[in-house]
């Protein structure tokens, strides 16, 4: 006795379809799996007996093989305890074949036959609709997630027993209309909530607008983290497939909840004890994305900088060069996109009062120096923008009337980021950050007082070639904001101000 | 300065046939700048002590064969194929300094941009074999003596002096800060050859003197005369790095002589290169740590200041108004008007001039722009 049902193992972001056969032959009673299945499949063999059992149906006493095909690739994740018990009561007689083969079936199931929500539906029900296939069974409280993906019939099943009445035609599912949520319980923050802090307000607009990563430095109590929380909000707004990227990656994690798309671009601040696996992606058995990729197409925010794992640190290079990240295991690497704007805070000196003007700063000389050394290096080159972020006081803020809202910002940064995709999209880059430096260096097109204040200024700042470069990318996206096809010594002049940080604090200490 | 001119004689080279006399006589080697300057006193004009020598009764026998022969026309000629000039002691350009010496040069020989009597002229000297930090040091005093609108001296030599004149030189601008070579060799001839390059840049954009005519080789005796001419030039001397007996001692003892000020850079005590800076700063020398110092003592930094707030427009000294004191550039964009923006870049332009430092995000006038309000 034999029967086939098709199931999705998910490896990084993508589904594979799997076929599951089951043969029922004769021998002790037993269930054997074949076809490498990873640790959390194995523990399948021991869910689905009492779950077929507990929704009335029966399971035959007799020796069942469980195959998965193709064998070559490893399969985990708990979405393949369905279509094994399916498999089982396919091969037992007790379903009709009408519809097994046009749909694919994901879930996991519980001991009483319920169908618990199950990370990276959406990757399923992309992988059926690659397949051709008509529809996904899928966990109804995965329902509105694999509802995001068009021309495909999502059946939402509370149960194993709701599964097996639908294939017999006894039960008819709810529709499910895709939800254009806005994800996880999102409190919406708004830049207008801060107040003063223009010079930051300003460095987050030109930040999200010419796609560049941000260094903030200042005392405990600036600002940084709540500065850092509203660039998402001046980031322009996710296009479906980037909203479909992010959706995908977060079903895979788990953290999707009930929530359909999400629509709002991610923010993501790791605690600074982050293992590299939770930094990156990585874990045993099953691969969850890391921290970089949660935050694809939104903010990775590292608060204290200096508090990280080196090799945390280090590993970020990948994903802020290629966009992705690949973890590379015995079975074989797996990808996770991970483009992201990065913004980083960090304290001026071990005590953080360096520079501040109402505390003084008890830091000795050479610890000063041991910590900025320890903050510069290959991660600190990829900051566009480096920011002082002065602790203000009440009186600062005395006549400081709200700012702009997040909206209106906004609208500048489409309308930079326009420009900008006019500019590079031939060349395959997104905005201004991306392009590498002798390219900016040709296109930037400075004006003639640009020309002589960039001289000037390499000598008076001591620019590095790297800097140099920044300064360029960045006074090319504050031209942008203007509209201007030029760059002027006014623009470059700011983007210069966006590089101190790093110096000046030494001389005034 | 009537009395310091009294060296040469009025009219001792006025007239073209004295000048041609005067160029013949400066090229002659047996006549040091002492003797001829007694010669001239005696005889009034450079005319007449050239006869005296083709008369056979001043200078060697050499001086006298040579000055027979001689053809001022063509030396005239053989001067400007090497793009030098002559100054004679009577012409503006002649740096008044020099008459202060008991022995000044008759005439000098200059290439490159023409010096000011209103130069103000400080001379960076020090050792051959410096170390790599007393080459930096030297470059950092050039460039910031540049900044401040000085004409940094030295001598062209290997090690401290050639950095001096590399950082004057980047730093040279459009202001009256420049850098002037004095060698003792011919105007035309490049000694050591490795500054040969160095040279030449200062010939572009400096000045290169020198006491002796074109082709006359570098010969021992004529680095001391040539240290009195660095002296006697400039208002002041650094002495950078020197070990013992150091040719740089040579250069403040004339210095001393002059009256001008001397000032050193110290060392550690067991450095041999800091012998020379740290027994002169015992002799009485002004102890400097950095062209700052220096420039404090000598005055000049009010002028810098005055110069550079000069040229401020408008927006940037509504701007360096607003800063007494950490202030957030927020407000100074609220009280004024501006783009936070444009707030920021006039802000890195005032901090490129050295008025304005930040601190921790605030910014505040520094002591060069404070002390002008």
């Amino acid at each position: 006795m034999y029967g086939k049902v098709i199931g999705v193992a998910v490896i990084g972001v993508r589904g594979h379809p799997v076929a599951v056969e089951a043969h029922i032959g004769r021998g002790l009673p037993a269930l054997c799996l074949t076809g490498l299945p990873g640790a959390s499949v194995q523990d399948a063999r021991e869910r689905v007996r009492p779950a077929v059992e507990s929704s009335g149906l029966e399971w035959p006493l007799r020796r069942v093989v469980v195959n998965l095909s193709p064998v070559t690739i490893r399969k985990d994740g708990p979405g393949l305890d369905l279509p094994i018990a399916m498999g089982v009561l396919a091969a037992s007689g007790q379903l009709p074949a009408a519809l097994l083969e046009r749909y694919a079936f994901a879930g996991e199931l519980s001991l009483k036959g319920t169908l618990m929500p199950t990370p990276g539906i959406l990757a399923v029900a992309l992988a059926a609709q690659r397949k051709g296939l008509e529809g996904v069974v899928v966990p109804q409280a995965n329902a509105t997630e694999a509802a995001l993906v068009e021309r495909l019939n999502v059946i939402g099943a509370p149960s194993l027993s709701a599964v097996v009445g639908f294939l017999r035609g006894e039960w008819k599912p709810e529709p499910v209309v895709a939800a254009l949520s806005e994800g996880p319980a999102v409190r919406r923050v708004d830049l207008s909530e801060v107040r003063g802090q223009g010079q930051a307000r300003r460095a987050l607009e030109v930040a999200a607008a010419g796609g560049h990563n941000l260094l903030f430095m200042g005392s405990p109590g600036a600002g940084k983290t709540m500065l850092a929380r509203r660039l998402p909000t001046v980031l322009p707004a996710l296009s479906r497939e980037e909203a479909l990227e992010v959706t995908q990656l977060h079903s895979i994690a788990g953290l999707l909840g009930e929530s359909g798309l999400i629509s709002v671009r991610p923010f993501r601040a790791p605690h600074h004890s982050v293992s590299m696996a939770g930094l990156l992606g990585g874990g045993s058995g099953f691969l969850r994305p890391g921290e970089a990729s949660l935050a694809h197409n939104g903010v990775l925010f590292l608060d204290e900088l200096n508090e990280f794992r080196r090799d945390a640190i280090e590993g970020l290079r990948q994903p802020l060069e290629d966009g992705r990240v690949v973890v590379t295991r015995a079975a074989g690497a797996v990808e996770f996109p991970a483009r992201f704007t990065l913004v980083a805070a960090a304290n001026p000196c071990p005590c953080g009062f360096d520079g501040d003007v109402r505390r003084r700063c008890d830091c000795l000389d050479h610890r000063k120096l041991a910590y900025r050394q320890k903050l510069s290096g290959p991660l600190l080159d990829r900051m566009d923008i480096r920011l002082n972020v002065p602790r203000l006081s009440p009186a600062d803020l005395l006549d400081e009337s709200p700012g702009e809202c997040s909206d209106v910002v906004r609208d500048r940064v489409e309308e930079a980021r326009d420009i900008q995709r006019r500019r590079w999209s031939d060349l395959g880059y997104r905005c201004n950050s991306d392009p590498p430096g002798p390219l900016i260096r040709n296109m930037c097109g400075l004006s003639d007082d640009a020309q002589e204040l960039l001289g000037r200024a390499a000598e008076a700042l001591s620019l590095t070639g790297r800097g140099f470069d920044r300064a360029l990318k960045v006074a090319r996206t504050v031209a942008d904001l203007q509209g201007s096809d030029r760059v002027t010594s006014g623009h470059l002049a700011e983007a210069l101000s966006y590089r101190s940080s790093d110096k000046e604090t030494v001389r005034a200490g | 300065m009537p009395d310091e001119r009294a060296g040469w004689p009025a009219g001792f080279a006025s007239g073209p046939r004295n000048r041609r006399a005067l160029l013949i006589l400066s090229a002659l080697r047996g006549l040091s700048p002492r003797k001829l300057l007694e010669l001239a006193r005696r005889e009034g004009t450079a005319e007449s002590c050239l006869s005296r020598v083709i008369a056979g009764r001043a200078g060697s026998d050499a001086d006298t064969e040579f000055a027979r022969g001689a053809d001022a026309g063509a030396m005239m000629a053989a001067l400007d194929d090497c793009g030098a000039r002559f100054i004679a002691a009577e012409d503006p350009e002649y740096p008044p300094g020099l008459h202060n010496l008991s022995d000044p040069p008759a005439a000098l020989f200059a290439r490159g941009r023409s010096m000011s009597p209103h130069d103000l002229r400080v001379s960076v000297v020090g050792a051959r074999s410096c170390s790599a930090l007393g080459r930096e040091v030297a470059k950092e005093m050039g460039k910031g003596l540049v900044r401040a609108g000085v004409v940094v001296v030295s001598g062209a030599a290997r090690g401290i002096d050639t950095a001096a004149h590399v950082g004057a030189l980047e730093a040279t601008g459009d202001g009256t800060g420049s850098t002037l070579a004095v060698l003792g060799s011919g105007i035309d001839v490049d000694y050591p050859r490795s500054s040969a390059s160095v040279l030449r840049d200062i010939a572009h954009r400096g000045t290169v003197l020198s006491e002796y005519a074109p082709g006359v080789p570098a010969e021992p005796f004529r680095f001391p005369a040539r240290n009195r001419i660095i002296a006697g030039v400039a208002r002041a001397v650094v002495i950078v790095e020197g070990a013992d007996g150091s040719g740089s001692l040579i250069t403040a003892e004339h210095a001393l002589d002059l009256g001008r000020e001397v000032f050193a850079l110290p060392g550690a005590v067991n450095n041999p290169l800091a012998r020379a800076p740290l027994s002169i700063i015992r002799d009485g020398a002004t102890m400097i740590r950095s062209a700052e110092d220096l420039l404090a003592d000598l005055g000049l930094e009010s002028d810098r200041r005055a110069a550079i707030l000069g040229q401020l427009n408008l927006v940037e000294d509504a701007v360096l108004r607003h800063l007494e004191g950490p202030t957030l550039p927020d407000l100074v964009a609220r009280e004024l008007g501006c783009d936070i923006g444009d707030v920021m870049g006039i802000l890195l332009g005032l901090e490129m001039k050295g008025l304005v430092r930040s601190l921790g995000g605030r910014f505040e006038q520094t002591n060069l722009a404070a002390s002008s309000s």
